[in-house]
């Protein structure tokens, strides 16, 4: 390793706790809506298979199109992620990397 | 050493199980013929695809209609030149790559060389197996929307992998699981256990692969069980000793590159067919007769139609297949937390220079993949619309031969070119998955037997470059050939139990050990050690008991009842037609041969009711993991938690190609 760092003095940084803090929040808050949604499908369609059979364009049913919208859900928490991420956590990490070098 | 102990135990368990092994190889003589599997009919016949459909060819394992005269005919002379083209490209990989691997980190991740796009590629390629690619159109073509639900859970199964795995990984490990769970532990046990838990994890799905491979192999080339194991392994070992991740990489890049096309392809021609309507597909298929005739007869077991029931409709909504929501649950687990384990996907995250690329390969792959299932449920209806269920099924009981029909078919019909052609061109696509997706299994195995074991445990860290890369080479060419004698070995065997076995293992010890090492600032040997044990021995304990297994005295209870059905007719003096005296004859073998059996830990039913053992095996390991965490308190461990918090937040320290 070319250089070694004090890792318990970056610790306590109040930028590094900042970027600590929010990267959290943020990364499980939406694992945990995801998974709730994901979770819905198995859940309702098996307990309340009722509401999967409702057609809603032709015969296309709600259970279809449920399944499809897992697909753009998953697509949306990434894209979203992608944003925030280079936007507030990577700009975060270089500020507080040219700190410390 | 320690690859034969392995193998060993691994032969041994096969070795145990009774009588299977031997006998339905005499009856059916012809390999490459119809009919290799005991005993299609009375095994639920989709208890086998889609499992955990990424994973599978395993699940894919044709399980062919006894007797039927249909089979999917390939045009040889085209298909093998298809195959002998891949073969030809990749190998030129091969050479390409092996110039290029001097050190261990060239070996185990390319030198941390490989772009985010590329990367993405490959873990998409990953994700799209045999199975997905012809197991999952087949549940679609036989059970409708279920099969399409199945879809989900890999793709949902990148959330995980983004937000929580991906960067920290990248972050503060270097080579394998062992690196970071052995960052703040003692690192001797920890790498051992570690080793341990990414050889057994790799080693059953790769035999559940290799198993796929053969049969699929036999039944798309017309040759041997052993010459296609043998021969998918020679290819597999050849990749990884000589081009170790470089090649892996980019023959799983490939491989990627024309299995989206042969999909979109397909796709394309179902919904041309349908006139661009994808309403007016899905209403051809709820009005079609042989749909509706196939729900009400082989699905839904109706002899007389219920009145005013829409069978058609039917096909449109959940519950002919998935018939357990907890099962889902369990399914869905295992795939939101297992895929986050898998060693070979763990080890994708490092051929990659930062973090930052790490997550941009995971949304390409996100991308890469929703659009993949997207397309396989278009082609998966089409499949059912254009050739029917009763055509597919009588292919193959599962559906697994629905992709390549369908090709068939568009491409101009059986016998002319254009379908020839696009037969043979899926064929080889569907052998560049298999090929692709062993190597990089083989590679996570050598890399925890060489880089931890070897070189972290036997030589404490002291080795040069060219003894790592010496030592890699030597263990991955042991992985590959106790893959195949074990492939060999395992013929006969119920493979669907170890792809689920894989998947919960990793959902159970690796991925709490993983997080937790990553984000507790407590965790510590003890915490690791017991999570990655008590996962595994409950996942593996959860799974020999449970329905996936064979239960001989199930398959002779059945054909009792087809025998003492069949007698009665002719008792009442019905002449039997040849197709009943056949399988009259086939259950009394079937009968005597399999009453008074046992399972392979002597059950004659199971015990444990699911399928996947996730809901209860990943709550164990995680209670392990607090558990033996708060048992034996480690204050160096938590010392360097800021440490490896520090780094796997901020990606200071990272371990690059440069820092030999």
């Amino acid at each position: 390793m070319s250089k070694s760092y004090n890792w318990s003095e970056i610790a306590r940084n109040p930028k590094y706790l900042e970027l600590k803090r929010k990267k959290r929040v943020f990364l499980f808050g939406w694992w945990i809506v995801a998974s709730i949604y994901y979770f819905s499908l198995p859940l309702l369609s098996g307990y309340f298979p009722a509401l999967f059979k409702v057609k809603l364009i032709g015969v296309i049913n709600f259970g279809y199109l449920f399944i499809l919208s897992q697909f753009l859900v998953a697509i949306f928490v990434a894209m979203y992620y992608t944003k925030i991420a280079n936007r507030d956590f990577d700009r975060l990490t270089d500020e507080l990397v040219r700190e410390i070098q | 050493m320690f690859t034969n102990i392995i193998s060993a135990l691994m032969l041994a368990l096969f070795l145990v199980t009774p009588g299977f092994a031997e006998e339905p190889a005499k009856q059916s003589p012809q390999a490459g013929t119809v009919a290799q599997s005991t005993a299609p009919a009375l095994q639920a016949p989709a208890a086998v695809p889609g499992q955990s459909a990424a994973a599978a060819p395993a699940a894919t394992a044709p399980v062919l209609a006894g007797g039927m005269p249909t089979k999917v005919r390939p045009n040889r002379a085209i298909t093998i030149s298809m195959f002998m083209t891949i073969i030809g490209i990749t190998l030129c990989v091969v050479i390409w790559a092996a110039r290029q691997t001097k050190s261990a980190s060239d070996f185990y991740t390319a030198g941390g060389g490989i772009t985010g796009l590329q990367n993405g590629w490959a873990i998409a390629g990953d994700y799209m197996s045999a199975a997905s690619f012809l197991g999952m159109s087949g549940l679609i073509s036989l059970y409708g929307i279920d099969g399409f639900m199945y879809a989900v859970g890999p793709m949902f199964s990148f959330i995980a992998i983004l937000l929580v795995i991906a960067e920290p990984c990248r972050n503060a490990g270097k080579f394998t699981l062992g690196d970071i769970l052995s960052f703040r532990t003692a690192p001797k046990p920890v790498r051992a256990v570690a080793a341990l838990s990414t050889v057994t994890v790799s080693l059953f799905y790769l035999i559940a692969q290799m198993v796929g491979a053969g049969k699929l192999m036999q039944v798309l080339l017309d040759i041997p069980y052993r010459v296609s194991v043998i021969g998918v392994g020679i290819l597999m070992v050849g990749y990884v000793v000589f081009g170790g991740m470089k090649a892996t990489t980019w023959v799983q890049i490939i491989k990627a590159g024309l299995l989206m096309s042969g999909t979109v392809l397909l796709a394309f021609l179902v919904m041309a067919k349908a006139g661009m309507n994808p309403v007016g597909f899905f209403t051809d298929i709820v009005g079609n007769q042989l749909i509706q005739d196939h729900v009400r007869m082989n699905v839904l077991k109706d002899a007389l139609p219920k009145a005013g029931f829409d069978y058609g409709q039917r096909f449109m909504e959940p519950g002919l297949f998935l018939k357990n929501p907890l099962d889902q649950v369990s399914l869905g687990i295992a795939w939101a937390l297992g895929a986050a384990g898998l060693p070979h996907i763990l080890m994708r995250f490092f051929t990659v220079p930062s973090a930052k690329e790490a997550r941009k390969s995971i949304v390409i792959a996100l991308f890469i993949n929703s659009s993949f299932f997207f397309l396989i449920n278009i082609i998966g209806f089409g499949a059912a619309l254009y050739l029917s269920p009763q055509l597919i099924s009588s292919v193959d009981k599962g559906g697994n031969m629905a992709t390549l029909l369908l090709a068939q078919l568009l491409g101009g019909g059986a016998g002319s070119l254009g379908g020839d052609m696009f037969l043979a061109f899926i064929c080889a696509v569907a052998f560049a998955t298999i090929l692709a997706v062993v190597s990089g299994l083989v590679l996570a195995a050598s890399a925890a037997i060489a880089h931890d074991v070897y070189v972290n445990i036997v030589m404490d860290g002291k080795a040069d470059q060219h003894t790592q890369v010496k030592v890699a080479r030597i263990t991955s060419l042991f992985v590959g050939l106790a893959a195949i004698v074990m492939g060999l070995a395992a013929e006969k065997e119920n493979v669907v139990a170890l792809v689920a076995l894989a998947f919960a293992v990793a959902a159970s010890g690796n991925f709490p050990a993983v997080m937790l090492s990553l984000f507790w600032k407590r965790f510590n040997t003890a915490g690791v050690i017991s999570a990655l044990l008590v996962g595994t021995i409950s996942a593996l304990g959860l799974v020999v008991i449970s329905p996936v297994m064979t239960y001989p005295q199930k398959i002779a209870d059945d054909a009792k009842k087809i025998v003492s059905t069949l007698e009665k007719k002719q008792l009442e003096g019905a002449v039997l037609a040849d197709k009943d005296l056949k399988l009259l004859e086939k259950s009394r073998g079937d009968y005597s041969k399999n009453n008074g059996q046992t399972s392979m830990v002597g059950l004659t039913a199971p015990i444990f009711p699911l399928k996947n053992p996730g809901i209860v095996s990943v709550p164990l390991g995680l209670i392990a993991a607090i558990l033996g965490t708060l048992l034996f308190r480690d204050r160096r461990a938590e010392e360097m938690f800021d440490e490896i918090e520090v780094r796997q937040i901020t990606g200071l320290g990272i371990s690059k190609a440069s820092d030999h």
